[in-house]
């Protein structure tokens, strides 16, 4: 046996690949063998571009919060640089339908998971590559709802955002029919909107027929779900036609098609052809400052290198990890105390079936069918609340998960597994409060880069606890009633919420409203880290309306 | 429960209904040589792994199983990890070193054998203790028993099922998915979509 100590430190192996297919390593070996690893494109590489080049603003992370800022602030006509920690790929070409080959897209550097439940990162809860997490992310696009940014106000629990449902609702018009989401138009659970979605809903599955069939049943109102996946061709800025999803049900292990919405085929490719910068494999480790304590640059290590970019302003948008855990390194922004406070988990909580009809779980997008009737349930006791999605799954995600919760092993394991193409399952996406038990923290224990590991406590506390209760139920009498056997709940946590929160006053917030530092004049933060409360809503769609609201109010500080 | 014919995945695999990208991951499985020989376990070690995978994933219907601590084995000299990791749990090296350490302690304490020499029968009498939390074995004062089954488990139920044996026995052929799926209703089957045989 090697030795454990010296291995562990990660010194032997520095940063490795996280890949063990052949393909996919002969594609990081192609990489590492051009030395230049520009985005391989048709046209001509770009020259290096000039260390002590000084660039208006530079974005670090290329998700749902960075993409749009960065293409709102290049067609400002400001020199713009997206840092990106992960690789660019090519979805057409390097993307396998196969869950493990796509294992790529997630951020496996190691975090820490503590408290009574303890969340699972990895595949569950991250991302890394031009795009970020919305590489894999299932692309549910609900928008929030007005309660859900005054909890304080309607409950006397958690905060209220520093502004009202208003602000945010001409970025969620614009997304929506920017991106070409799909949905129901009348929204049943708010018919009053301005705007219908530009495309109708996409088709449902096995599971959200047998979930609408079982609600009808029940009473409860259920609707076509809103996703930003393409039900038809779509034009889009930038890139020109999009084409319609084919149902390969895949959108959590990576869209091969650009039928889904992810940055790197909307946002990124807008921001680009308006002359913004993305470089990819360049992972930030320092934002330096001078005297009076502006950012003055960054420095990041890319393909073996280390580079220092100088900028005017800084727009943080690496998640609800990766943020604050820079802002500790870096010491940075730390004067009011929060920054890793208010972890928040959206209670996840998956209720699973077997059902003699063949529903073949891998096709169509996996959550089809929505119903928010649970938003503020009559008979709840617990501030908040949760709507329901149908739930389709990849093989290898639900025999994972089905072992993690049933601790099934042996013949009944694969006994069990052979009814696979008749599962199906309804989640609940619910609101979660801060709590001062939950945050994150930097550990002693250090990763591959010698850089401290993230811990994250989590615990459930008795909101949490009562509304996972009352879901349970629900949930189980949904599948009950549609002819469901061998019914079992799995409790979980999804998204990493809250972590810089935004608020009127630097004592308790990291950012003000309009997503800037209160500590640091000239740096803003943009992703779910700055959410004041976690929404009952899937947060997506509003991090990127929130990136396009700091981009303005950037712009208009700017003049 | 259904079973599905054999087959179907490798037939498709020939077929222009699965991508390149796709074809080249499945096909690697497939081909994966019968003779691997572990880099990070010594070879007792080893062989312990591959006895707990032998009854976690028992395989009495094949001529070759497949093979779950290869990759184990691998990930582990790589130091490469799924991105997280219980805060309760030591590094994954170490977590694998005490958990397969307290398998034998716990086989020692029952049937005075090391696990590797005990009936398939007995095998899982101390894998059964190990899932409910109750098999002993000093090392299990330094790591939480239902952390490591979960952890392990976890880890050889990804291996199996991403396999394209395992796939063609649950009746799974999402990887063809070249054409797209038009019929995805209830009982709506693809002609490239098996039926099951038998019961």
């Amino acid at each position: 046996m090697p030795d454990e100590e010296v291995l562990e430190e990660g010194v032997l192996n520095p940063v490795q690949p996280e890949i063990q297919d052949p393909l996919l390593q002969r594609i990081l070996a192609d990489n590492e063998a051009t030395p230049a690893t520009e985005p391989t494109g048709e046209e001509a590489p770009a020259p290096l571009p000039d260390p002590t080049d000084e660039v208006d603003c530079v974005v670090i992370g290329t998700g749902a919060g960075g993409a749009p800022l960065l293409a709102r602030l290049a067609m400002a006509g400001l020199k713009v640089v997206a840092l990106e920690a992960g690789p660019r790929r090519d979805p057409t070409k390097d993307y396998a339908t196969d869950e493990k080959a796509q294992n790529f897209l997630f951020w496996n550097d190691e975090r820490l998971s503590a408290g009574q439940n303890p969340v699972a990162f990895g595949k569950n809860n991250s991302g890394t590559g031009v795009g970020g997490s919305t590489l894999h992310y299932t692309a549910y696009t609900p928008r929030a709802h007005r309660g859900d940014l005054k909890l304080h106000t309607d409950f006397g629990q958690g905060v209220d955002w520093p502004f009202g449902i208003e602000e945010l609702e001409p970025y969620y018009e614009e997304i929506e029919h920017f991106l070409g989401i799909s949905g129901p138009t009348p929204y049943p659970w708010d018919p009053t909107r301005r705007k219908g979605y530009p495309l109708a809903p996409l088709p449902l599955n096995g599971a959200a027929q047998l979930m609408e069939r079982a609600c009808r049943q029940l009473g409860i109102q259920t609707s076509p779900a809103a996703n930003a996946a393409l039900s038809a061709r779509y034009y889009q800025e930038g890139i020109g036609w999009r084409e319609a999803c084919t149902n390969r049900g895949f959108c959590q292990a990576g869209c091969n098609r650009g039928a889904k919405a992810s940055m790197d085929v909307t946002f990124l490719p807008l921001a680009e052809s308006f002359g913004a910068e993305i470089r990819a494999d360049a992972y930030v480790t320092e934002i330096e400052r001078d005297a009076s304590g502006r950012v003055t640059g960054v420095v990041y290590e890319q393909h073996g290198r280390t580079v220092r970019q100088r900028c005017r302003h800084l727009f943080l948008c690496a998640g609800a990890v990766e943020t604050p855990r820079l802002l500790m390194l870096n010491e940075l922004a730390l004067n009011s105390g929060h920054v890793g406070k208010n972890f928040m988990a959206h209670p996840g909580m998956q209720v699973w079936g077997t059902f003699p009809e063949d529903i073949w779980p891998y096709k169509g997008i996996p959550g089809g069918l929505i119903s928010e009737d649970t938003h503020r349930p009559k008979d709840a006791d617990f501030a908040g609340g949760y709507l329901l999605q149908s739930i389709g799954v990849m093989p290898v995600t639900f025999a994972t998960q089905m072992v993690r919760q049933r601790k099934l092993w042996g013949q009944p394991l694969r006994d069990y597994m052979r009814n696979y193409n008749h599962i199906a399952g309804i989640n609940i996406l619910g609101d979660c409060l801060p709590h001062e038990a939950n945050f994150m923290e930097l550990s002693d224990e250090k990763d591959a880069r010698g850089l401290p590991k993230p811990r994250l406590h989590f615990t459930a506390q008795e909101n949490e606890q009562r509304m996972n209760r009352h879901a349970e139920k629900i949930m189980r009498q949904i599948w009950e009633a549609a002819g469901a056997t061998d019914i079992w709940a799995f409790e979980r946590y999804a998204h990493v919420i809250g972590t810089a929160r935004m608020g009127l006053s630097g004592d308790d917030a990291v950012v003000n409203p309009d997503g800037k530092a209160f500590d640091v004049p000239n740096l803003y933060i943009c992703d779910n880290s700055v959410f004041p409360s976690a929404l009952s809503v899937n947060p997506a769609l509003t991090i990127m309306a929130l990136s396009l609201r700091t981009a303005d109010k950037f712009l208009a500080n700017l003049q | 429960m259904p079973h599905y014919p054999e087959g179907t995945v490798r037939a498709l695999l020939a077929t222009d209904q699965v991508t390149p990208a796709t074809r080249a991951a499945l096909e690697a499985r497939l081909n994966a040589p019968a003779d691997y020989q572990p880099q990070f376990f010594d070879a007792d070690t080893y062989a312990l792994l591959q006895a707990v995978s032998a009854r976690v994933f028992p395989q009495p219907d094949r001529k070759t199983p497949i093979e779950l601590a290869p990759n184990v084995d691998k990930r582990l000299l790589a130091g490469t990890a799924d991105g997280w990791r219980y805060d309760a749990m030591p590094p994954d090296r170490e977590a694998y070193r005490l958990g397969l350490g307290g398998i034998n302690q716990a086989a020692q304490q029952a049937f005075n054998q090391a696990f590797v020499e005990l009936t398939p029968a007995q095998q899982d009498q101390i894998i059964g203790q190990l899932a409910a939390g109750e098999a002993p074995g000093e090392n299990w004062q330094q790591l939480p028993q239902h952390r490591f089954f979960e952890e392990m488990l976890a880890e050889l139920t990804e291996s199996y099922y991403a396999h394209p044996l395992a796939q063609e026995e649950i009746g799974y052929v999402g990887m063809a998915d070249v054409p797209g799926w038009q019929r995805i209703g209830l009982n709506e089957r693809e002609d490239r979509e098996p039926e099951p045989i038998g019961n």
